[in-house]
């Protein structure tokens, strides 16, 4: 029960911190991807109940986000002008 | 002596701020029309006002306030039927939404009010009245 009960609130944390980041993105279509692939991929898993499931999806998200984090500095060294639906 | 450095120094101030005009007005003079030419004239008029600076608070909050803006946050969320939302309607029970529905919403908060809400404390506002009380606190606001 503990353990369940604390997977939650680590997959929550992870939720919330990969929307942060992919939300960092300045270019529009890279961060409305992020943003759709994390809401899609949570929504497609929140009914797992297998714990190593859990873990192993815990553990993909811990390396999306490191990936994102990295992108998001790239991003940041080479930026463009905003998009035209964006002003 | 310190008079005569003050004034050199503010010389030299004053011909490093006039060197930019001048040039911008010989780039127009070549290649563009009169009116292009009075439009960078008053650009720079713009840019020669001297530095102004304005400081500004937050604009005071009242709980009512913090409520209006709260259920418009919850209204523009897309999960969240507005004529359903009541002050004290719960967000999963009532409305029907998931825990990761609540974490966008807390982080819609965040943003309306600039600050960041903890997990730990996040897990207790699952009603409108909730987070007007937290936000409350937070701001110091109790009338």
């Amino acid at each position: 029960m503990s353990s369940t009960s604390s997977s939650r609130a680590l997959v929550l944390s992870l939720y919330k911190k990969l929307l942060r980041e992919g939300s960092k993105f300045p270019a529009y279509n890279f961060r409305m991807y992020a943003l759709r692939r994390t809401k899609d991929a949570f929504k497609e898993n929140k009914t797992l109940t297998d714990q190593n499931q859990i873990k192993a999806c815990i553990e993909e998200a811990r390396e999306n986000l490191e990936m994102l984090q990295r992108q998001v500095i790239i991003g940041n060294l080479y930026r463009t002008d905003k998009l035209i639906i964006e002003k | 002596m310190l008079a005569n450095v003050t004034r050199c120094a503010l010389a030299r101030g004053i011909q490093s701020i006039r060197l930019l005009p001048v040039r911008a007005m010989s780039i127009t003079t070549r290649n563009s029309s009169e009116n292009q030419q009075k439009f960078v004239t008053s650009k720079i008029a713009a840019l020669q006002l001297p530095q102004i600076r304005n400081y500004s608070a937050k604009e005071p909050l009242t709980l009512k306030f913090i409520e209006e803006r709260i259920t418009l946050v919850l209204n523009l969320y897309d999960k969240i039927d507005p004529e359903k939302l009541k002050r004290d309607s719960h967000f999963m029970k009532d409305l029907g939404l998931d825990s990761l529905d609540h974490v966008e919403i807390i982080m819609a908060i965040e943003d309306e009010f600039g600050f960041e809400i903890p997990d730990m404390d996040a897990e207790r506002l699952y009603t409108v009245k909730d987070i007007v009380r937290y936000i409350g606190d937070k701001e110091d606001i109790y009338e």
